[in-house]
């Protein structure tokens, strides 16, 4: 089974991740900030980061970074999805090393086949 | 009569106070946890005069002085210490941590070790017995542990040396007998050696001023300490351990604590046998 | 001998000082502005013995790149806490620098009776990213206000992303009068599913039903 690491610090916004995901199949681990998100992916192995921008204590983009310059898990993937629409945060995004840019909300549909092909999983 | 109905928490309410104890503390509890958590909410619903979770929940959300969270905090968490208590912290001591410090010592220059809070003295007694024990090394440098708590009482206790059975009950029973002699009324008294080689010092941990002369450590063990702190009580007392350490120190949190609800100061340093928290080297 | 006991090293003199200018606020002021981090970072944390260095410690913050001084910095303006603070951070709010800005409403949140003067004004912000950091702020405020702001916000604001953010704290701390304003989300926003999820989720949280049996 994939994994998918959650990182965002509204709760609700991770239940819905997790309901979205678990309905196809996946196992849905959370972190509520940057930090917490980082250690989790130290701690475990993941398929796949999704990553909020502002969160307390470490942000999205710093969580990135970190992750980019961790030799055991900077290959994975991670989707970066955030309620600021500017061109410029998709940019800013990309070079912190996000793999795609959503903005907020995030349809079920898109999400989960987004997922999917990040992760590698077979179309349904 | 009308003894009032016991309050209940539903499946929501108990979901509703898990996440918020979760962004408060970073202590997550699994449904499997769910008679363990309503019967310490229940107690303190009642302890509090409130008749409902739903008030007992607001009260909890806006209190300002926040008393009412470590309360339960108290209740929620076994704080208790003993013996080799989360003893694969000192096997990551030995095993992993020393060696990472080690490269950066001058010669001739001592390990510092410093435990905080100390409470009864189980812990750094641990530290000293665990050096000697495991790390092979242990002779060839000297080695300055260090112990403090804000409690007088509690220090003269640690500085005494003497437990019970519960206490020592962790302990293998080689190391009890070499460490230990039993006293007349059947305590466990520790060997004057390890009495001798640990400095009991009290001090504020929140108090900048109490804390500039506590510098220079290598490895810090605070465990279960701050999780009983307020937001910004936890903030000062970790910049206070970030002056304490050398750079590239680490510092060692109870097993249901995370540095991630506190501060980004340190760095995340994964070892085979635990996490640790470093200071980063620059 | 392998352990060693030293109590001696620990007295204050040996072990204190490696600074060269005195603890006086001059001096802190222009330690602050020193070119190494670590000296910047003692200044920010001393200053605390001085509150009227309040606006020099929010500029400085303003322009620190450095974690370790910011997170000091934050310390020392969360211990003054007094309005002056609040006036300086709440700008900060804008910044491009995601990082500071969550700092700052880690800072705000402390602060609920400086904050709250301005809660209304920072809810009706044009830009709908301020407004999100605003309800951010909320999400961890001790003020009885709360409720009654985010429930404002859920009524008038027309951005789907600030409403979702004001109902994910009222699940927390929104009460059965918000319900009827919860309910008329989903349908001012298309029937979105991330708003009717949100929704859902913060009515049967407010809901509950653990009164008396």
């Amino acid at each position: 089974m994939k994994r998918v690491l959650v990182i965002d610090d509204a709760t609700t916004v991770r239940m819905y991740y997790r309901q979205v995901l678990e309905a196809q199949g996946f196992a849905v681990e959370e972190a509520a900030n940057g930090y917490e998100g980082l250690e989790k992916a130290l701690m475990e192995s993941f398929d796949l980061y999704i990553v909020d921008i502002n969160m307390p204590k470490m942000d999205g983009y710093t969580l990135l970074r970190s992750i980019r310059q961790e030799p055991a898990i900077c290959a994975t993937p991670a989707i970066m999805i955030s309620t600021e629409g500017q061109v410029q945060d998709a940019n800013a995004a990309y070079a912190a090393g996000a793999n795609l840019y959503f903005n907020k909300p995030v349809k079920p549909d898109v999400l989960a086949l987004t997922v999917r092909m990040l992760t590698g999983e077979k179309p349904t | 009569m009308n003894s009032p109905a016991a309050p209940t928490i539903s499946e929501e309410e108990f979901q509703k106070f898990r996440d918020f104890f979760y962004r408060k503390t970073g202590i997550y509890f699994e449904e499997n946890k769910r008679y363990f958590v309503d019967k310490r909410l229940i107690e303190r619903i009642k302890a509090t005069d409130n008749e409902t979770f739903r008030n007992y929940f607001v009260m909890l959300r806006f209190e300002t002085s926040g008393k009412e969270l470590q309360q339960l905090i108290n209740l929620m968490t076994v704080n208790e210490t003993y013996f080799f208590r989360e003893e694969y912290q000192f096997t990551c001591l030995v095993k992993s941590v020393l060696a990472d410090i080690l490269p950066r010592k001058r010669c001739g220059e001592p390990i510092r070790i410093w435990s905080i809070p100390s409470s009864s003295g189980e812990e750094p007694y641990s530290l000293a017995i665990y050096l000697l024990e495991y790390w092979p090394q242990v002779n060839a440098y000297d080695i300055e542990l260090i112990a403090s708590d804000i409690d007088t009482e509690i220090l003269k206790k640690a500085r005494q040396g003497r437990y019970d059975q519960r206490s020592i009950s962790h302990l293998p029973a080689h190391l009890l007998h070499k460490h230990f002699t039993t006293t007349a009324n059947g305590a466990y008294q520790i060997s004057d050696d390890l009495r001798n080689s640990i400095d009991f010092t009290q001090v504020n941990i929140t108090d900048l001023n109490q804390m500039r002369i506590y510098r220079n450590f290598d490895v810090v063990f605070c465990r279960n300490l701050l999780i009983y702190f307020d937001d910004t009580s936890r903030r000062i007392a970790a910049e206070a351990l970030f002056n304490a350490l050398r750079p590239g120190g680490f510092i060692c949190l109870g097993h249901s604590e995370s540095m991630s609800r506190i501060t980004p100061l340190f760095k995340i340093r994964k070892f085979p046998e635990a996490i640790i928290y470093q200071k980063p080297l620059r | 001998m392998s352990l060693i006991k030293k109590s001696q090293d620990i007295s204050p003199p040996v072990l204190e000082e490696n600074r060269r200018t005195p603890r006086d606020r001059a001096g802190l002021l222009s330690q602050l502005e020193n070119d190494a981090p670590d000296i910047r970072r003692w200044a920010a944390l001393d200053l605390v013995e001085f509150p009227d260095t309040a606006e020099v410690l929010c500029a400085q913050l303003a322009q620190e790149t450095q974690t370790p001084v910011r997170e000091a910095l934050l310390t020392t303006l969360i211990k003054i806490g007094n309005p002056i603070v609040v006036n300086r951070l709440i700008p900060l709010l804008r910044s491009e620098d995601a990082a500071l800005r969550n700092l700052v409403i880690e800072a705000l949140q402390q602060l609920p009776e400086a904050v709250a003067p301005h809660m209304k004004e920072m809810l009706r912000d044009p830009d709908a990213d301020y407004r999100i950091f605003s309800i951010n702020v909320l999400d961890n405020l001790k003020h009885p206000q709360a409720p009654a702001w985010l429930q404002e916000v859920v009524e008038k604001d027309d951005n789907i992303n600030v409403c979702a953010a004001a109902v994910e704290v009222l699940a927390e701390v929104g009460s059965a009068e918000v319900i009827p304003a919860l309910s008329t989300l989903p349908e001012r926003f298309d029937n979105d599913p991330f708003m009717e999820f949100c929704v859902q989720t913060a009515i049967r949280r407010i809901q509950g039903n653990g009164n008396r049996i």
